[in-house]
């Protein structure tokens, strides 16, 4: 019991600094986050106030020949939004699209990220990486518009002359597939499964980063334990890669289900009138009616309404996170 | 005795036919994400309408077809055939609204970087301050800007009053102000030894001091991988163009590069150039600052997304 007597501190009385001292301390580091602050504030709280108009008629002075917004409609737009056919087709196109997008991704980039982990050859490995991360740095814009080249059926749709059709219409048109080109980007039966195409071409490489730092953590004492038990290694892939993997798979998925109603600008650089029914979504249709139509109460309320479901999508994927793994995602 | 590695071996057979499919399926992969871009690479340097499915950089040059013909060197239906015909590339370096959008990327990304590397590292500097009062709640007003935002028309009218329509800086600071960029750049802090900052703050540093003396040159790798996070995003700046400018000669790039593909202006009117030529040149043109530092830079790219991912 000796050590007792020594360990005996009560004497000392440590006092935490108040509220006030240490705001005296740390008072520079308040002026180093006054720049964060001001922008955080007018580029994020600022227009927070702005959801009020929502529950207004707003337009711009010219259309209404009044400024500011007028409340009397109360929650009129939403029984607006709620009715109006245009905002159901981008509500479903917007779910069909990220949706459909998401389980592509997932699928294609998990079966990606496995093969190149399995491939044996270091140079090669890092030349197939390079090439495949390459699309991901390219822009929305430059993407569409690569697509739009070699997808275009060239200036005379109608076949007759053949000579100057894109790269994929010659292709076909060559091997005997079609008999003339086809206008992939304006035609509503094509238009989605092109933006598909677009976003794995651009993202399938880049996506497999994830999963490859989570397979390098795999421990190889499993893999050594299952060659001993005589799996071969499409069994080590299904048993041990794959469980392993699970996880990180998992809050992948999450966190992009959290993420389904932004899609915005790589839809917004393919799309065009002639095919609003497929590919119209809801960001883009605020575009549409608030900064072209002008009409700022009714685009504000479908803003609004686009992002209560993201938070209530966030909040979910929070929880669901937490339950997985112990750890949320915000 | 070691056995031969090939397909026929039965010991190794499945393993082989495997590699085997595992090659194949990569150049395939590398053929679709690279034929695309060398396609337009190939038709940028075609001054004619007939591209199909050419993969080489030469085809018929109508000027000096034309040339030819008048100077009676070749018949009237032969035609001169050029490599690499650069007209269209001449015509983005000497045309004012091809290369005034070019130039304005350039500043709007030094620009947008340097504010962005400004802010998120400032920010990131005082969130690991952990016994600051009200550190948390500035943690907490950033986090919530992730999950919920105003939406786009309440920002826009926000710009229009503070009469930021029109201004450059209604693209710069949105794009500079990245939460998730400042999040990372924080993870990144906290691996800072913190016996490091005590020992500076005993010696009669400044926070300042420590900010610059210390947390910057320990964080080149962070700033570098958020600085080209910062870069990639303001080169592709697009939308915010779309919506705050309304000058023509505050467009960036990309935005020009847009409007040609939409047709709104025939600039190859008046001019010898096919206007997929101009097209395809102008992707080129667009690309090519990337292309160049990509491989140099693509191990930076890859802390940062690795960094923010394995962050638990």
């Amino acid at each position: 019991m000796a050590n007792n007597d020594n360990m005996n501190f009560d004497h000392i009385v440590v006092q935490k600094p108040s509220i006030k001292q240490r705001m005296y301390k740390y008072r520079w580091f308040y002026i180093m986050f006054l720049p964060v602050a001001v922008v955080l504030f007018i580029f994020y709280y600022w227009p927070m106030l702005g959801i009020r108009y929502a529950w207004s008629t707003y337009k711009l002075k010219q259309i209404t020949m009044r400024t500011g917004p007028d409340y009397s409609i109360g929650w009129g737009n939403f029984k607006r939004l709620l009715t109006a056919d245009p905002f159901q087709a981008a509500f479903k196109n917007t779910i069909i699209l990220s949706l459909v997008n998401l389980i592509l991704a997932t699928v294609f980039t998990v079966v990606v990220a496995l093969l190149i982990n399995e491939i044996g050859n270091a140079w090669g490995k890092k030349i197939v990486q390079t090439v495949l991360y390459l699309p991901h740095f390219l822009s929305w814009v430059v993407a569409a518009s690569i697509f739009m080249l070699i997808l275009s059926a060239g200036t005379d749709a109608t076949g007759a002359d053949t000579s100057n059709m894109g790269f994929v219409n010659a292709i076909l048109y060559n091997i005997g597939i079609i008999d003339k080109p086809i206008d992939f980007l304006t035609d509503s039966k094509y238009w989605r499964p092109v933006w598909y195409i677009m976003n794995r071409w651009k993202e399938t490489g880049w996506g497999t980063i994830i999963y490859l730092a989570a397979l390098s953590s795999i421990s190889p004492d499993l893999y050594e334990a299952a060659e001993i038990d005589g799996a071969n290694r499409f069994k080590q892939t299904i048993y041990i890669t794959l469980p392993s993997l699970m996880n990180t798979i998992l809050i992948v998925f999450i966190l992009n289900l959290a993420k389904i109603m932004n899609i915005f600008e790589s839809v917004f650089v393919l799309y065009n009138s002639l095919v609003y029914d497929v590919s119209d979504v809801i960001q883009t249709y605020v575009y549409r009616v608030g900064i072209v139509g002008n009409d700022y109460g009714y685009s504000t309320a479908i803003g609004l309404f686009k992002s209560v479901i993201s938070l209530i999508l966030v909040t979910a994927s929070d929880i669901i996170s937490k339950k997985v793994r112990g750890e949320g995602i915000v | 005795m070691k056995k031969k590695f090939s397909l026929f071996n039965p010991q190794y057979a499945a393993r082989s036919w495997f590699v085997l499919f595992n090659t194949l399926f990569f150049i395939a992969m590398m053929v679709i994400m690279i034929v695309p871009i060398y396609k337009i690479f190939c038709d940028s340097m075609i001054n004619q309408t007939v591209y199909g499915l050419n993969l080489i950089p030469y085809g018929v040059d109508p000027e000096a077809t034309e040339l030819a013909r008048n100077a009676g060197t070749i018949g009237a239906d032969e035609s001169v055939s050029v490599w690499f015909n650069t007209i269209a590339y001449k015509r983005i370096i000497t045309d004012p609204q091809l290369y005034h959008p070019f130039l304005v990327s350039i500043y709007t990304t030094l620009l947008t970087t340097f504010l962005g590397l400004l802010l998120s590292t400032l920010g990131a500097y005082v969130l690991i301050q952990r016994d600051m009062p009200g550190v948390k709640v500035f943690g907490y007003a950033l986090l919530f800007t992730m999950i919920f935002n105003a939406g786009l028309i309440p920002t826009f009218l926000v710009m229009k009053t503070i009469g930021l329509l029109d201004s450059i800086w209604a693209v710069i600071v949105p794009t500079s102000m990245n939460v998730y960029n400042l999040v990372l750049m924080r993870s990144f802090f906290e691996g800072i030894p913190a016996s490091l900052f005590e020992a500076a703050e005993i010696d009669g540093c400044t926070p300042m001091g420590i900010f610059i003396k210390i947390v910057l040159p320990l964080s080149k790798a962070a700033l570098a991988s958020i600085g080209l996070f910062f870069a990639v995003a303001a080169w592709s700046e697009y939308f915010h163009y779309v919506i705050y400018i309304k000058s023509s000669d505050k467009y960036n790039f990309q935005y020009k590069l847009r409007d040609l593909f939409q047709d709104k202006q025939d600039t190859s009117e008046g001019t010898r150039i096919n206007t997929n030529t101009l097209k395809s040149a102008a992707v080129i043109v667009s690309i090519i600052p990337f292309m160049f530092i990509y491989p140099f830079c693509q191990k930076y790219f890859m802390t940062g997304v690795t960094m923010g991912a394995v962050k638990e």
